[in-house]
């Protein structure tokens, strides 16, 4: 028997202790239902099954404790020391970045790593240091949709992508002549890999071209940059004084991790916009802020719908035993739509006066991007667009869809103005 | 060990035992207490442990660059006495006293 400090977290709304006394807990709900596919093409329904189910779920078919209520989501992302980010084995995640990122380890490890690039990212250096640089490429891929106008435009293909590759190129610090297309595809590659659970080999393929094509370009630029050190995040990871190998790791994890989510903030916005053109007509009227707007954005439809833990000890979660060395999904999407936090939240509503959400996760992981996509996306592009493209709506006459379980969002998103 | 006493926006207040090396913001979520989010766990990049330091700011360490910046971004309205609470650490007091805004976002 091991002797442990009995810590005690109250909860907020529920007012359930999670806690080390194991004696009180009880097995996990356990849902045999759970279907990934089915995640993949609609997750919330399933959401709001396993919140009625208990704030945790065990789903076989991903051999993971759900957690999918607010306050449970909320106590996990606060305690790093019950619940890890440091995967012991090296699985996809790992395997595709050449080495353990800074998302795959706890402080203090971590601290150091994210240290470095969070002056980068902060508010201050994203509106003086980073917001002309945004403003450019919006407008560069504005004047593009309208060169392929109102019947034929997808705005993820002809803008939502070029636009979140060309500011990638720009915060990470590649050549500023980088192909929109090559680091897309960069990205697109490393995200297959990372989620290549099965092994796939023409995946490793990819993986193995993509990583050998980013290394020819930062070969050159850490060169240049032991001199001439920038604003950039390479650059700041190079400064603090990392081994090469988790510059590049944390470089391929950046690539990576900071594509499709402002991607898809775009068209989720507009998607969004579309569906409630009240609050449209708002929001283009100056009546609430676009910061807000971007927020209840993120609530209601999260780029990112789930993050991974390991639990370090058997723990009592809101009367709900996870044994020692479990693998976690933390349903950052359910938490977001929690009936006990968010009044009507299966609805889109800018002039909400609710909770923070989780659609940025929470704890020492917050996304370092959350600045960056709120300044790049929701102060920039999106006033942009309705500016030059007044009309600006989803086309119903072409098809939308949306695809992806942990990172979703519109595939074909047509528009017109 | 040093003492930590929250008092809420409606007057009520709570003192905390703190363990060593915590930092103000640290000890209220470990200890259940309502108003201090502390979205980024304590890297000064979310302004939601923001406080109103009501005990002598003179002992404790001043305001880095970091923190300044995020003072900025803070949801309640920026004061003199206003700190993050996760820079306020239990190793630069004995005992401190904080008012919590009436809102974090």
């Amino acid at each position: 028997m091991r002797a442990t400090v009995l810590q005690k977290h109250l909860c907020g709304l529920e007012g359930v202790v999670m806690s080390l006394d194991v004696s009180a807990g009880l097995p996990a709900p356990v849902a045999e239902w759970v279907d990934p596919f089915e995640l993949m093409a609609d997750p919330y329904p399933s959401y709001k099954r396993l919140r009625e189910l208990g704030p945790v779920v065990f789903a076989p078919s991903m051999d993971r404790y759900l957690i999918t209520r607010y306050d449970a989501v909320r106590d996990v992302l606060n305690d790093a020391s019950l619940f890890s980010s440091h995967s012991f084995d090296e699985g996809p995640l790992v395997q595709a970045l050449g080495g353990r990122s800074m998302v795959s380890k706890d402080d203090p490890d971590h601290a150091t790593e994210r240290g470095a690039i969070n002056p980068t990212m902060r508010p201050r250096s994203m509106k003086e240091v980073w917001s002309p640089k945004f403003t450019q490429a919006v407008e560069t891929w504005i004047d593009h949709m309208l060169e392929i106008g109102p019947e034929e435009a997808d705005l993820n293909r002809d803008f939502a992508g070029p636009v979140a590759s060309q500011n990638l190129i720009d915060l990470l610090g590649f050549p500023p002549d980088t192909d929109v297309n090559d680091m897309r595809r960069w990205s697109t590659d490393l995200v297959a890999g990372i989620g290549n659970v099965v092994d796939d080999q023409d995946i490793w393929r990819r993986v193995a071209r993509t990583t050998a094509e980013v290394d020819a370009v930062l070969d050159d630029l850490l060169r240049r940059l032991k001199h001439k050190p920038d604003h950039s995040i390479i650059s700041h990871l190079q400064q603090v004084g990392l081994p090469e190998d988790l510059v590049r790791a944390n470089v391929r994890l950046t690539i990576s991790g900071g594509m499709n989510e402002p991607q898809h903030m775009v068209t989720n916005m507009v998607w969004s916009l579309s569906q409630y053109p009240d609050q449209r007509a708002a929001a283009r009227a100056g009546d609430v802020t676009w910061g807000a707007v971007f927020e209840e954005t993120v609530r209601w439809l999260s780029p990112i719908q789930a993050d991974g833990r390991r639990s370090t000890q058997e723990v009592n979660l809101h009367g709900s035993l996870i044994p020692e060395n479990s693998d976690l999904f933390i349903l950052l999407a359910s938490a977001n739509r929690d009936e006990a936090v968010y009044s009507d939240g299966d609805s889109f509503d800018i002039n909400r006066n609710a909770p923070s959400h989780f659609g940025f996760g929470g704890g020492v992981h917050l996304c370092a991007g959350k600045y960056a996509a709120r300044t790049a996306i929701g102060e920039t592009a999106i006033p942009k667009l309705y500016e030059r493209l007044p009309g600006l709506a989803i086309d119903e006459s072409r098809k939308s869809s949306w695809d992806g379980f942990v990172f979703r969002g519109l595939v074909t998103c047509p528009v017109t103005w | 060990m040093s003492s930590i006493t929250y008092i809420g926006v409606d007057g009520s207040s709570e003192t905390i035992e703190a363990t060593p090396g915590a930092s103000v913001m640290r000890a209220a979520i470990s200890n259940g207490v309502r108003g201090i989010i502390g979205e980024c766990g304590g890297q000064a990049m979310c302004a939601t442990c923001h406080v109103y330091v009501e005990t002598s700011l003179d002992i404790l360490p001043g305001i880095g660059e970091d923190e300044e910046e995020m003072l900025e971004c803070t949801a309640a309205p920026r004061k003199a006495s206003s700190r993050l609470s996760c820079q306020l650490r239990t190793d630069d007091f004995e005992s401190i006293t904080v008012q919590l805004p009436d809102r974090q976002v």
